[in-house]
């Protein structure tokens, strides 16, 4: 397969992940404000920052914007182009990508796209506002479209894992992110160690984490109605069998790339593969206690940060080929991929391809 | 005449009408057509228009308007009546067109190498030399086979009394081929029972032909030549049959990004490392194949694939330089160029046409603009032309000084009233619309021809102009035997 292909394989199906978690992440806000005591408070910047902080750059957001409300985060992460992670951008980048490959991928797959992104042309921020959760509802429900009409019709070969590397490497930093949250939320009692203290707005918040990975009714059949944060912890980074978990997608993209380069336990053929491998390993054996020893901000950072490594072992191994009198770092300047520099992995084909 | 027929009017005095006979009656390879289009209502036709429309959307058959933002793209026009030639007039076009490529590759060849026909002052050599087409770079490159002209797609009129005349030659890389493939299959969703009643030549393995003529001039010995398809990208307008193509044959649709030269050597970029490529079947015009050679800031071509080339090591289809002999003025030439080489007298004839570059013909052409279409000699799509007939005062005087200015660079020729066919307007209402015809032509290790070709109809009322850029459709065509 060419790697340009592969490439847009991989993204195509990331922002559709991405931009699926960016609706998550404002629903988990929303479902937190609904619970507030004080419902003038919807506003106050201490509910919004966060979002701003875990999904993007605030120095991006405040040239913009000057304070943290429901309207200026809503515009920002939902329709602002100018923000490359919104889900505008989203849309628009991983439409962009299924253009350039609409022979490799089935058609049903480009027009769920392509349906997707005017969908999103014909809404407005009024709309948004009037009625959140429908339009969050239908964000999302357009990715499991999307991921389950990929699911039916689309053959298991390289093409399929490079789509599953893309979604679940997304996705599982979404989740790291979206634990982030609320881990910012509580950043107001900062002084002291991260309050585990389970007073009960305390578990109405973990319960809006769970609700927003669609997570909420899988937990209860694990923990009955047993709702604490140690078990919410385990249940979203360290389950192996809720999709949505870390250690779930790490293991899905870590089987995808095995089936790509042949690796198997214990034998890794490439750079990509021994680092998720070393991932996989690490969740596999950690526990929540190993978390809190470490601070939970600090344990979810180390996660993204190795996850944005195994993406960009994956681009220099995959879609940056090149001949051997290239050097590294030629293909490091050639190629503007931002694995580490923006925070969030990002990368367009249209960037290359204006002409 | 019945029903949906009644209304219609041929101008049997004005326009040669494709269908009808001047006096009134159906054409005989058109009457089982005329019948059965006569049984159908308005609505019949509407329904069937509906059936090729989401045909058309959902196989995402559509081509791009430039200079309009975000590329919008269009369902291209098409007309639910088929176009009929009957394998007798069929026979004549075909052995035309291989006698005139034949000839033209043959000119190509020798102009790439010792420029007999200069020589021997058949043609002037200042007109060829110095066509912004040729590529002197060339000269002494000999393509595998001796093929410069892979895939053609001569453009073919019928004049007011009937007679078929090429209009021009397009040797670089002609398009359209895979709207000729997809009207058939419209066609054959929408009018079933109408195929039943004719034998129409299916055109189907052009996809199959084009790979075997690809392979036939792979300039390496591997068995499985590796053939790519280039294309300039998404943002193309013809990006759309550049995916289909390449689909059909089964061969990687590449961008320049897509290749690497190595040592000149041509390779594909995969997710397996290198891989050798043969054959480039490109659709980048020769200023965009290497920044290395032609334009520096083009990013759709290889770096290196021109030396590639050289080398023989890759094969590209069209070979470059092919433009000199589709040039505008050298058409005029094509007569002499057939008498030259095969020493035959051509069996389609040309458009009359004069050349600005000759002082008689200048002063004929600048008294005369409003009665004749002038074209620049280098351009296609329609762009850079002017209708005469069609014109205001002040639009001819404009293009009279860039005619002066530049006179080699323009010629006219006689406003011709191309023949007309029945078509129906995007209200349903039937009327006379003016037609050609481009057969495509493969050259491997001999000329062939897939029966029929795209016809392309003018369905704005009155116009002369066909292309799609200019609002044109095109309709399904049939070579049947009687």
């Amino acid at each position: 397969m060419l790697s340009r292909v592969a490439e847009s394989l991989f993204w195509m199906s990331r922002y559709v992940e991405r931009a699926e978690n960016t609706a998550r992440f404002l629903e988990v806000n929303f479902n937190l404000l609904l619970d507030l005591n004080d419902i003038t408070e919807i506003d106050h910047p201490n509910y919004w920052s966060p979002l701003i902080r875990v999904t993007g750059d605030p120095a991006n957001f405040t040239e913009r914007y000057t304070e943290y409300n429901a309207h200026t985060v809503t515009d920002y992460l939902v329709f602002n182009r100018q923000n490359s992670n919104s889900i505008n951008s989203s849309i628009g980048l991983a439409r962009e990508n299924a253009r350039s490959i609409i022979d490799s991928i089935s058609s049903e797959m480009w027009e769920q796209v392509n349906n997707l992104y005017h969908f999103l042309q014909s809404v407005t921020p009024q709309q948004v506002h009037n009625d959140p959760f429908s339009f969050y509802r239908e964000i999302k429900n357009a990715s499991h479209l999307f991921q389950g009409i990929t699911d039916n019709i689309f053959s298991r070969t390289e093409e399929w894992d490079f789509i599953q590397i893309g979604k679940y490497l997304e996705r599982a930093d979404n989740t790291a992110r979206l634990i982030d949250v609320k881990y910012h939320m509580l950043m107001p009692k900062e002084g002291q160690e991260l309050d585990l203290v389970h007073d009960s707005f305390d578990t109405i918040q973990w319960m809006a984490v769970l609700k927003s990975c669609s997570a909420l009714e899988a937990f209860r059949k694990v923990y009955l109605s047993k709702i604490d944060p140690e078990n919410i912890l385990w249940f979203l980074v360290l389950d192996r069998t809720f999709p949505r978990s870390i250690a779930f997608s790490v293991c899905a993209a870590q089987e995808a790339l095995w089936r790509i380069s042949g690796s198997s336990r214990h034998r890794y053929a490439n750079n990509a593969d021994r680092l998720i491998g070393k991932m996989e390993a690490e969740l596999s054996y950690t526990s929540v206690e190993d978390m809190y020893r470490k601070g939970l901000h600090l344990y979810l950072e180390e996660i993204e940060v190795g996850l944005n490594r195994i993406g960009e072992q994956i681009h220099l191994l995959y879609f940056a080929y090149h001949t051997p009198k290239i050097e590294p770092h030629d293909i490091a300047e050639a190629l503007p991929f931002t694995g580490l520099a923006g925070g969030r992995a990002n990368w367009s084909q249209s960037q290359q391809q204006q002409q | 005449m019945i029903s949906l027929f009644e209304r219609y009017d041929a101008c049997p005095s004005r326009f040669f009408d494709e269908v009808l006979a001047p006096d009134g009656k159906p054409r005989g390879h058109y009457d089982k057509m005329v019948h059965r289009f006569g049984q159908f209502s308005l609505d019949d036709i509407r329904t069937r228009r509906q059936i090729v429309n989401i045909f058309f959307r959902n196989q995402g058959i559509t081509f791009t308007v430039y200079g309009v933002e975000e590329g919008i793209e269009r369902i291209f026009p098409f007309d639910l009546i088929p176009r009929i030639i009957p394998s007798h007039e069929w026979a004549r076009i075909e052995k035309g067109l291989i006698q005139r490529i034949t000839a033209l590759n043959e000119f190509l060849a020798d102009i790439y190498s010792t420029q007999k026909i200069l020589k021997d002052r058949i043609l002037p050599a200042e007109l060829v030399l110095g066509s912004k087409h040729f590529r002197r770079e060339f000269v002494g490159i000999k393509p595998p086979l001796g093929v410069y002209i892979h895939v053609t797609g001569s453009d073919i009129i019928r004049d007011a009394e009937g007679r078929y005349l090429v209009l021009e030659d397009n040797l670089r890389t002609p398009s359209g081929v895979s709207y000729m493939l997809q009207n058939r299959q419209a066609l054959k969703r929408a009018f079933p029972v109408l195929f039943d009643r004719y034998k129409v030549r299916p055109i189907d393995n052009y996809p199959q032909e084009l790979l075997r003529t690809l392979q036939e001039i792979s300039p390496t010995s591997r068995p499985e030549p590796n053939v790519v398809l280039l294309t300039p990208g998404i943002y193309n307008s013809a990006y759309f049959e550049h995916s289909f193509l390449a689909r059909q044959m089964g061969v990687e649709l590449c961008e320049g990004r897509d290749l690497v030269v190595n040592n000149n050597k041509v390779y594909t970029r995969t997710t397996r490392g290198l891989q050798r490529v043969d054959v480039i079947y490109r659709r980048v015009d020769d200023d965009y194949l290497d920044p290395l050679v032609f334009r520096p800031d083009s990013k759709l071509g290889v770096a290196g694939l021109i030396n590639a080339y050289r080398k023989g090591n890759v094969a590209l289809a069209n070979a470059i330089g092919t433009g000199v002999a589709d040039d505008k003025v050298i058409y005029s030439f094509v007569p002499k160029i057939i008498r030259y080489y095969l020493g035959e007298e051509p069996i389609l004839d040309n458009v009359d046409t004069w050349l600005a570059s000759n002082p008689k013909d200048l002063k004929y052409i600048l008294e005369n603009l409003e009665k004749l279409v002038v074209k620049a000699a280098n351009e296609s799509g329609g762009y850079g032309m002017l209708v005469g007939p069609e014109s205001t005062l002040e639009e001819r005087e404009r293009f009279a000084e860039k005619i002066v200015a530049n006179p080699r660079n323009y010629i006219a020729q006689p406003t011709i009233s191309l023949s007309r066919h029945p078509s129906f307007f995007n209200d349903c209402d039937l009327g006379g619309c003016h037609i050609d015809l481009r057969p495509y032509v493969l050259y491997g290790k001999s000329p062939t021809i897939v029966p029929g070709g795209l016809t392309r109809v003018a369905l704005k009322r009155g116009s002369l102009v066909v292309n799609s850029s200019q609002g044109g459709g095109s309709k399904d065509t049939w070579v049947i035997d009687e």
